[in-house]
Parts: structure tokens; C-alpha cells; sequence
């Protein structure tokens, strides 16, 4: 298995030898616009993608004109420009797309989104909920959505153009992007993102409430329509020394717009001994795109900890990428994929550690309810040479509930270090029959008994959810999602 | 004295007669079935005090008498197992090798013996377990045959049984677990399901039984449960659910003097007149606290004997190797 990555990381690593092509073919990217049957014929010709090179064009395009861009920003798009030219699409041949099949996207008329729709009327009300609720729509932060006025002193949640602090800018500046491991989703995002939202919480302060951040997809294309409009949130948090803060991130399509692409990355730094509390919801519309990265930076003694939703997208994936700067450090993962219709659920985790005394738990669950759904999740740990007395768990079970329901799992740990505690497992099964004849020896049918175990299989995860009142909106979603298949079933 | 009369008239507590053979050869009636109602409820208010036990058996092995009386107006057993045999549906070793047992309404039994003799096979077999297969026999339980229905069935029926060792569900909310099974009940009684609040109104007042605190129903089912709690739960479902014939599968093991007595406490205060339990356990001291009619030794997949609670006496004193000499 180690083997494997290893061979994974090669392939990595040779990406400079393709860069040295990068200058005689920039000129032609703003030359030349070729149709998508060309490149489709020939992708592996060059070592540029022409379909990437266009899709890089678009993104361009649709940038703001003004070139009130702030500096990190610029830099951030013209180191994912730079990558772009050189990073292929991913094909089933590249390791980390083995399994999973991006030609939808693909074969989709990709329109890069240039700005928020006209009406912002039509968004929900913020539901029951105490908290203040950050709109992205399309990829745009909605300033008018929030005052940051009940935010204790020092903390900034908004638009990077309008941030005043010189010392907050600097800090940003300094970290944003800094990121080995993306892939080309992370540049297209890079590239494309039209603005970036920071968190930004002080040395020592503690954020009651979560900011909650809810990514709206407004402009959508029927389904089964070739059009798919793509937006590019990106935000950037960053937790000084010994602060904390709760970051809950909701995707969602409007009611109507079902066929669309969101590119979403969260960034996190997270200082000495600082928390950081993430729960990620994806409730995306069943024909819709949906890639995201997570990259995660830990200073020592710090905490971060996971709880995934994921129930949306024909095609979801999330890149999650922990990486330790210090020791004793915590890190929780906790995910949950549910596919109830001929969807892909995809999890490509990764965590670095570095130094000694980590701790880091795992934890990956999915159901698959459709005979031609499917999950995937490859989930690595690398404990490498000087991260000494580690302890390490992973474990991922997937349910399949229906014929041909297909799951790919690669969990894998990479020790190199030799004191560590480590354990993983990974099972792969219908229900537990001593679960279900608990429920039958108690005057419950089969079919109830099934429903409520399936359920709580999801449940949990979602029990791990930080926050009461996104459990019970979780669960509600799960229960209605489960609920729809039986109906669309019989 | 009622002592003698029951073990001269009562047909269970001579193990060298199967029951379904005294069936057929009708056997003394003592006319007595009025009173018994009383005595019943008389005794469970008092389940400390030893007196009213024997008294209590002999109303019981009177009834099962005039059960086999023939004139018409019988009540039939609540369960009769005759020649009941099982493998173990995986490997299909031979468990049970010809059980017979027969228990009235009102009567309590316990049955002993060693471990792995087949006394929790027995009643998993009874609630339709599937690691397990009937070979052979007949298993009526209320005029039915038990062994052609669901498990499900079995339970709405009014069998419980109370799990040795209760399975985890995660995720699955204790009291969300219970109105499931209450309503799937009121289902098959024909009557409306409740709602949240209504069956939290009719829980509470159980909790009190089991002496559990209100945050024990907002727990996964059995999830981090200690021993105790487990059996505390088991038998709340018992009091939410109810039961013609209740199997208490070593409702003892695991269980502190304090725990034990709180159980058998609250199996006492279920007990009706025509109700019956079913207990298996290892040791005498869950019979002092719930008062068996009869107790059976189980060896070998079958009950090689039968008697009343001086059994247990004999047991401790003895240990089996006597019993299975004699």
C-alpha cells in the first residue's frame, strides 16, 4: 500500500520538468482559442492542456475589470495561472483520479460565472438560527449580508478588498496559497476566484458563536443541459496564537437551478495552541458539480476538527489536506457521504505529521443507496521520521445498499517514524443482522428497521456536528434524502 | 398442606413424565380458581416475605391441572414446547436436543444449569433468532404456532426476551427506539400511534420503575451503557412494551446486589396474574428475589429435571454433577 502513494508522489514530483515548456507556450494561450473537439481528440499530445489552457482564458475573463485587486490576491492568481499551463486534466490514468471520472464536468459547457446575479431578493431568509449567516452567491461574498459589529474586538470576517489592517493583510499575504499539494481544481479556483474572504481571529481570542458561511449556487442550468455556469468561492482563516473559532460551511443550490459547478477552497492556518471547529455541509442539487479543498495548516498544541455532511452533487469531491508545522498537535475527521442517486462521493484525505506527540483520528462513513452510485475514499496518513509517539486511528465503513452499488476505499498510513501508535480498519457491509433483530425482537418490522439503521449509521457522524440547531437541519435533510429513495423505489 | 398436594398433583414437577403425556391422562382438579387472582397479587406485593411462595405454586400447578381436565372449559398452556430441537444455523451444531416445556399464565419459571447447556439458546430460539434452526418439535405459545412467525411477529404476539448481552445502536436514540416499538404494538392492537409528546408522557412514569434518570432516553440505544444500565433498559422496554411471557435471559450477570435488587424490583412490579417469566440464570440469588413456580435444570439441550425453588437449594449445596446423577 505504501508502495503505491510512494509511486503517487513520483508523479508529483515530476511536475517542475513540465513547467520549463511554460514560456513559449504562454503566448500561445492568449492567441489561439481552440474548440473543444480538438482537444479532446489529442489531450495527451502536449504537455499542455488545450482544454485547460480555455478553461483558464474563461476564468480570466470573467475576473472584475477594476484592478483594485489586492496584492495577495494577484499573487495567488498568477501562481495558479503559472501551475494552469502546466496541469493536465485529470484522467482516469493519474492515481488520485482513478476512481473517479471527471469527464462530466468536462464534457459540460464550463461558463465561469462574472458576477453576482442582479436580484439578491430571492435569497432564503436566514433560517431559526441565532447566528449571523455570511452569504457567498456564486461565489460572491454578499456584503450586505452581515454586520461584523457583534464579533469581539480584533476579529475581521469579510471581503479581502475591504480589509483595513495592514498587520492582518501582511499575515495573509504571507500564507495564502502557500500550498504544494493542490491539484489543478486548486488553481482553477486560484485563477478564478473572484474575491477572497477572510476570518481572521487575534492572538488568544475565543469566537462564541461560528461564523457561518452558506455558498448559494443562483445560476444553474436545467438539468440535463450541457450548460454549467461554474463559481469559485474561496476563504482564508486564519487563527493567531491560542484563539478560536467555529467555521460551519453550507453549500446549496437554489430551488431550479440544478446543473452547475462549484469550486470551492477553504483555506485554514491555525496558530499555537488555537482550535478550530469545521463543520462542512454539502446539500448541493443531485446534477451538479461540486469540488472542494480544505488545506489545513497546524501550529503546535493546536486542534482541528472535521464534521463533513456530504448528500449533494452528481459528482462531489473533497480534498482534504492536514499538515502539522508542530507538535502535539489534535485532529479530527469525522465524514459522512451519503449517495441516493447515480451520484459520486469522493473523500481524498491527507495528513502530514511531522513532529512528535500528534494526534489524529479518522473517521469516514458512507452509504450508497443506488445501484449505480458510487463512493471513493482514499484516505492517507504519513507519519514521517521525527513525528514520534504519534497516535494515529483511521477507520472507514461503507454501507451498500443495493446491488452494483460501488465503493473504492484506499485507506492507507504511512509510517516511518518506529514509535507511533497507529490503527486503522475499513469495512465494507450490509446492516449488522444483530441490529436488526434487536429492533425485530422488539415487535419492529424489517423495513422500519432498516430505514433507522441506515439512518443512524449517517446519525453518527452527524451527532458530531458542534452545533444543535445544523443537526437537526442535517438530519431532517438525511431523513428526507433516505426517505425519497424508498418512494422512488417501490 | 398445599406443599404436598402440588407435588402429588402438579404434573411439571415430575420430570420423569413429559407434559403432553399427562394431557392425555386427565389428572386431578382441585376447585380452586377463584381465589387465585388474589393470592397472585397478593404475593407480588410481598415478593420478600417466603410464606405466600409455596401457596402460590400450588394455585399455579392447579391451574395447569385443570387445564388437562378435559371438560371443556381448560385453559390452554401460554407456551407448551414439545421435542424442541436446534443447530446453530452457521456450523449446524446440535444445541438443543428435545426440550419440553410447558408454562401457564401466572407462573413464573426459572431455568439453571451449566454453561453451555442450551439455556440461552433455548430462548433465543423461542424469539426466532436467526443464528439459530429449528430441527424438530413443536413450539405453541397462545394457540399458535410460534415457530412459523416472524420474530417481529413473536413480539407483537407477547413474547419478549430480555438480551444477555443488548447490541449497540449508535446513532439510534433510545426513546425514538421505544416509540418505534410502542407504536409498531398499537399498530397490531389497531389503535392510533402516538406522537412525540403523548409517548413521552407515557414513558415517564416507567423510568421510575427501572430507577433511571430522564437523559437515559436521550442516549443511544445500549451505546456506553454500563452492565446495569443495559438490563435496567431491557427491562424498561419490557414495562413500555409488555408481555404475556417474558424471558429474562441472565437478567442477573453483570448486575450489583443494589442493580439486582432494582431489576427484580421492577419484574415484580410487571407481574399480573396472568402474565408469566421466564428466567435463566446461573445463580440462587435472583430466585430469592423473583420467586420461581418451578425451577428446570437444562443439560445437554434438554430439562433433565424439574421442581419447585428447594431445587436452587440443592443446586448450591450440591452443585449439577448431583443433580445429573440422580
Amino acid at each position: 500500500m505504501a508502495a503505491l502513494t510512494f509511486i503517487h508522489q513520483n508523479l508529483l514530483h515530476s511536475t517542475p520538468k513540465l513547467t520549463t515548456s511554460k514560456p513559449n507556450l504562454k503566448p500561445k494561450r492568449t492567441k489561439t482559442k481552440l474548440s473543444i473537439q480538438t482537444i479532446r481528440e489529442s489531450p495527451q499530445a502536449s504537455f499542455t492542456d488545450q482544454f485547460v489552457l480555455q478553461l483558464a482564458d474563461s476564468l480570466e475573463d470573467s475576473l472584475p475589470s477594476s484592478s483594485s485587486s489586492s496584492l495577495p490576491l494577484q499573487k495567488l492568481r498568477d501562481n495558479s495561472s503559472e501551475t494552469l499551463l502546466s496541469t493536465q486534466w485529470p484522467s482516469r490514468k493519474d492515481e488520485s483520479f482513478r476512481f473517479t471520472d471527471t469527464s462530466f464536468i468536462k464534457n459540460s459547457d464550463i461558463n465561469p460565472i462574472s458576477h453576482p446575479p442582479n436580484s439578491l431578493d430571492l435569497l432564503e431568509v436566514s433560517r431559526d438560527t441565532q447566528f449571523e449567516i455570511f452569504n457567498f452567491v456564486d461565489g460572491f461574498l454578499v456584503d450586505s449580508s452581515f454586520s461584523s459589529s457583534n464579533l469581539p474586538d480584533g476579529v475581521y470576517v469579510g471581503s479581502l478588498s475591504k480589509l483595513s489592517s495592514e498587520g492582518i493583510l501582511k499575515r495573509v499575504c504571507e500564507l495564502l496559497g502557500d500550498f504544494e499539494w493542490g491539484d489543478l481544481f486548486w488553481s482553477v479556483n486560484g485563477l478564478g476566484a473572484p474575491d477572497l474572504m477572510v476570518v481572521y481571529v487575534p492572538e488568544g481570542c475565543r469566537v462564541e458563536n461560528p461564523i457561518y458561511l452558506k455558498y448559494i449556487a443562483v445560476e444553474g442550468a436545467d438539468k440535463g443541459s450541457k450548460k454549467m455556469p461554474l463559481s469559485n468561492p474561496r476563504v482564508f482563516v486564519l487563527v493567531e496564537k491560542g484563539g478560536e473559532v467555529g467555521i460551519v460551511e453550507e453549500f446549496v443550490g437554489k430551488v431550479g437551478s440544478e446543473c452547475y459547478w462549484t469550486n470551492s477552497v477553504l483555506e485554514v492556518v491555525v496558530g499555537e495552541g488555537g482550535k478550530v471547529s469545521h463543520s462542512y455541509l454539502q446539500k448541493q442539487s443531485l446534477s451538479a458539480a461540486h469540488i472542494k479543498w480544505t488545506s489545513v495548516r497546524q501550529e503546535k498544541t493546536s486542534t482541528y476538527e472535521l464534521v463533513e455532511v456530504s448528500t449533494g452533487g452528481k459528482l462531489s469531491r473533497h480534498n482534504v489536506h492536514v499538515q502539522q508545522l508542530g507538535s502535539d498537535t489534535v485532529t479530527e475527521l469525522t465524514t459522512f457521504h451519503l449517495s441516493v442517486g447515480d451520484q459520486t462521493q469522493d473523500l481524498h484525505s491527507r495528513i502530514v505529521l511531522d513532529h512528535p506527540r500528534g494526534y489524529s483520528q479518522q473517521v469516514h462513513k458512507c452509504i450508497v443507496a443506488h445501484s449505480s452510485g458510487q463512493a471513493v475514499f482514499d484516505g492517507n496518513v504519513k507519519v514521517n521520521r521525527y513525528a514520534q509517539q504519534t497516535d494515529a486511528g483511521q477507520l472507514t465503513r461503507s454501507l451498500l445498499l443495493e446491488p452494483r452499488a460501488t465503493v473504492n476505499v484506499k485507506p492507507n498510513l504511512q509510517i516511518i517514524a518506529d514509535d507511533v501508535k497507529c490503527s486503522h480498519g475499513a469495512a465494507i457491509s450490509d446492516l449488522e443482522d444483530s441490529q436488526l433483530f434487536y429492533f425485530q425482537a422488539r415487535g419492529i418490522d424489517l423495513e422500519i428497521a432498516r430505514e433507522a439503521l441506515v439512518f443512524s449509521f449517517g446519525a453518527e457522524v452527524i451527532d458530531k456536528l458542534p452545533y444543535s440547531f445544523v443537526q437537526k437541519q442535517v438530519k431532517d435533510h438525511v431523513k428526507a434524502l433516505l426517505k425519497s429513495r424508498r418512494k422512488g423505489s417501490s | 398442606m398445599a406443599w404436598q398436594i402440588q407435588c402429588t398433583a402438579s404434573p411439571p414437577l415430575l420430570p420423569s413424565f413429559p407434559p403432553f403425556t399427562l394431557k392425555s391422562t386427565s389428572s386431578i382438579s382441585l376447585p380452586l380458581p377463584l381465589p387465585l387472582p388474589l393470592t397472585r397479587s397478593s404475593r407480588f406485593r410481598s415478593t420478600h416475605a417466603p410464606s405466600p411462595r409455596p401457596i402460590a405454586a400450588s394455585f399455579s400447578a392447579v391451574e395447569s391441572t385443570t387445564s388437562t381436565d378435559g371438560l371443556g372449559n381448560s385453559k390452554t398452556p401460554l407456551l407448551e414446547v414439545k421435542g424442541l430441537t436446534a443447530v446453530i444455523a452457521e456450523t449446524k451444531q446440535e444445541i438443543l436436543k428435545g426440550v419440553d416445556l410447558v408454562v401457564h399464565h401466572g407462573e413464573i419459571h426459572a431455568i439453571m444449569g451449566k454453561n453451555g447447556s442450551g439455556k440461552s439458546t433455548f430462548s433465543k430460539v423461542l424469539v426466532g433468532h436467526p443464528d439459530y434452526e429449528v430441527t424438530g418439535g413443536d413450539v405453541v405459545f397462545k394457540g399458535e404456532n410460534l415457530l412459523d412467525m416472524e420474530p417481529e411477529e413473536r413480539s407483537l404476539a407477547g413474547l419478549f426476551m430480555s438480551f444477555q448481552s443488548p447490541v449497540e445502536i449508535p446513532g439510534v436514540n433510545n426513546i425514538d427506539f421505544l416509540h418505534m416499538a410502542y407504536n409498531a404494538r398499537r399498530k397490531k392492537l389497531g389503535e392510533p400511534e402516538l406522537g412525540p409528546l403523548e409517548f413521552y408522557a407515557y414513558i415517564y412514569p416507567k423510568l421510575d420503575l427501572v430507577n433511571m434518570k430522564t437523559d437515559f432516553l436521550n442516549r443511544n440505544v445500549n451505546e456506553g451503557f454500563s452492565g446495569g444500565e443495559r438490563k435496567r433498559n431491557e427491562i424498561l422496554q419490557l414495562a413500555v412494551l409488555g408481555a404475556d411471557l417474558a424471558i429474562l435471559d441472565e437478567i442477573d450477570s453483570g448486575l450489583d446486589v443494589d442493580a439486582l435488587r432494582d431489576v427484580a424490583k421492577a419484574v415484580n412490579g410487571l407481574l399480573t396474574p396472568t402474565n408469566s417469566v421466564l428466567m435463566i440464570t446461573h445463580y440462587r440469588r435472583l430466585l430469592e428475589v423473583i420467586k420461581p413456580t418451578f425451577i428446570h435444570i437444562m443439560e445437554n439441550g434438554r430439562i433433565i429435571k424439574t421442581g419447585d425453588s428447594s431445587l436452587a437449594k440443592v443446586l448450591e449445596e450440591k452443585g449439577y454433577t448431583a443433580i445429573s446423577a440422580a
